[in-house]
């Protein structure tokens, strides 16, 4: 009972910032709102039991990568951040099919998961070995392959956002005979 | 249901006194700090107020209280007084699982002196404590003025660099532990009779260079830097809503890291440590309580410790910061790694 009352209250809260999000039209608290819908989501994994992927939450979208944002919008001028006319509105409309697509492919994964475990048989697992233990033995076992293609995938977009990111390597070349 | 409420009175009990403990040691702590800082200048600090000036954090919260509230024009009035709480709450949050002791019998019922024993207690303990993050960079934005900016700024640069390298220097304790919650790694320290400073110092320098880093305190307190951004983000802020930065990011935050570092090091709540024989314990005679009195002893200690450093060292640049960050402290922290991989084995048995 106690379990379903804090679910229910990370949930409102998730879903008014998510609303928060789409609507308020200040960049700042755009990223706060964020900002209280991650720590919520958080809040929900932790209220299931799901205490290493709440920490992570935590650690990496909250802290790590929404801090980015924050400084990336308080570091804009402020006329540029306000104007609303630079929206992408038409690419905003096509892209609608492919979000609500993704939606639906969520479900399906998350059905599928019930399936899966009907009778709650990895929640068992999760209380024996515990939690960091299980996803560790998961992911270097029957996952490895796609572990290690994600970090070949990680590491070249961050070569290619240091190639994009460094333009004083052409103003060398011009200044050394 | 009657071991429900039991529950939930010992939880109330251990929060009132965590707050107690975060609030008022942290108060009592400014007035450690500049005895410490006033002896270190060989001048006799506060005297006036008490006995050695020992009531003076009252009459310092007494005169913040009574202050005039100034607000900056155009600054944003929601954001700053945001900033205060998102200050306030993750480094209190932090507390919840800093083990203070051993597991004890109290009219029949098991306590644990740890508010939450989640089985991730130490990512926790890094993820509340970069939220301190945020209470800078919204406090610097919303102050509308250039010194708090550059200042929120400038803790980002450090923040960023130093939470990676955190995170890689406790690996080797983690790695010896082999749990990330915060009660087990001080048992398994006890079981193993062996303190993890002893195999890992390297790791230890570079989690109290991290400490320093996220305390925002000599050498690395570039976002305050008084010569040069006069307070950094607290420019804007006034009496006590002034007071409660310096109050939290100082002295709460330094108290739970270093009782961290105590855990993760020191053993927490156990004796003198000889390695791989056995704990000696000169505190014999207080039975019970001398666990309690060893973790607050080490925790004052290391805390005393960052004191002295704050009041010696001179500054940083805020690139030479990075770049210890980033070219010393990480590969640093990587070789050390490799090291306790190769040594865990030994460890474990």
């Amino acid at each position: 009972m106690g379990r379903l009352v804090i679910f229910g209250l990370f949930s409102l809260l998730a879903v008014l910032s998510a609303v928060g999000i789409i609507t308020l039209r200040n960049p700042v608290y755009v990223v706060v709102a964020l900002l209280s819908s991650l720590i919520a989501v958080a809040g929900i994994f932790f209220t299931a039991g799901a205490e290493l992927v709440g920490a992570l939450q935590l650690l990496i979208y909250a802290v790590a990568i929404a801090v980015f944002y924050i400084f990336v919008v308080s570091a804009v001028p402020w006329e540029k951040a306000k104007k609303t006319e630079s929206h992408y509105r038409f690419e905003g409309i096509v892209s609608l099919p492919v979000v609500l697509f993704l939606y639906v492919e969520m479900l399906v994964v998350f059905l599928l998961g019930v399936k899966a475990s009907p009778k709650g048989e990895i929640r068992r697992f999760i209380e024996e070995l515990g939690n960091a233990e299980v996803v560790g033995a998961v992911l270097f076992s029957k996952y490895f392959l796609a572990f290690e293609v994600v970090s070949l995938v990680l590491l070249i977009g961050m070569i290619g956002a240091v190639l994009i990111g460094r333009k004083e390597s052409q103003t060398y070349e011009d200044d050394t005979p | 249901m009657h071991s429900f409420w039991v529950d939930l009175l010992v939880a109330l009990i251990k929060m009132l006194v965590i707050l107690g403990v975060a609030l008022g040691v942290g108060a009592f702590l400014t007035w450690v700090e500049r005895k410490v800082a006033a002896h270190i200048q060989r001048r006799p600090g506060p005297m006036v107020v008490g006995w050695h000036g020992l009531l003076q954090p009252i009459a310092d919260g007494l005169k913040l209280m009574t202050k005039e509230d100034l607000f900056p024009r155009y600054g944003d009035k929601f954001l700053y007084h945001l900033a205060i709480l998102l200050a306030l709450v993750p480094a209190v949050l932090v507390f919840s699982v800093v083990p203070f002791g051993p597991e004890f019998e109290l009219f029949g019922y098991k306590v644990r002196p740890i508010l939450s024993d989640v089985n991730v207690g130490i990512l926790l303990v890094f993820a509340f404590g970069s939220m301190a993050v945020y209470a800078i960079a919204l406090a610097g934005w919303a102050s509308n003025s250039k010194y708090p900016l550059i200042a929120s700024m400038r803790k980002a640069g450090v923040l960023v660099s130093y939470e990676v390298v955190i995170t890689f220097a406790v690996m080797g304790p983690l790695i010896l532990a082999g749990t990330l919650s915060t009660y087990e790694i001080v048992e398994r320290q006890i079981e193993q009779k062996l303190w993890y400073i002893w195999l890992q110092p390297v790791a230890f320098v570079v989690y109290m260079f991290a400490v320093l880093a996220e305390m925002g305190r000599v050498p690395f307190d570039v976002q305050e830097a008084e010569a040069e951004l006069v307070t950094g983000f607290t420019v804007e802020y006034g009496g006590m809503k002034f007071g409660l930065f310096p109050l939290v990011e100082w002295y709460v935050e330094g108290i739970t890291l270093s009782a961290i570092a105590v855990v993760l090091f020191f053993g927490g709540w156990s004796p003198l440590n000889v390695p791989f024989v056995g704990f000696v314990d000169p505190l014999f005679f207080l039975g019970g309580l001398s666990p309690f009195v060893w973790f607050v002893l080490k925790t004052a200690l290391l805390f005393g410790f960052i004191l002295w450093l704050h009041w010696t060292l001179p500054r940083y640049r805020i690139d030479q910061i990075t770049q210890t960050a980033w070219k010393v402290m990480l590969p640093l922290t990587l070789a050390n790694i490799v090291f306790t991989a190769l040594i865990a084995p030994l460890v474990w048995r």
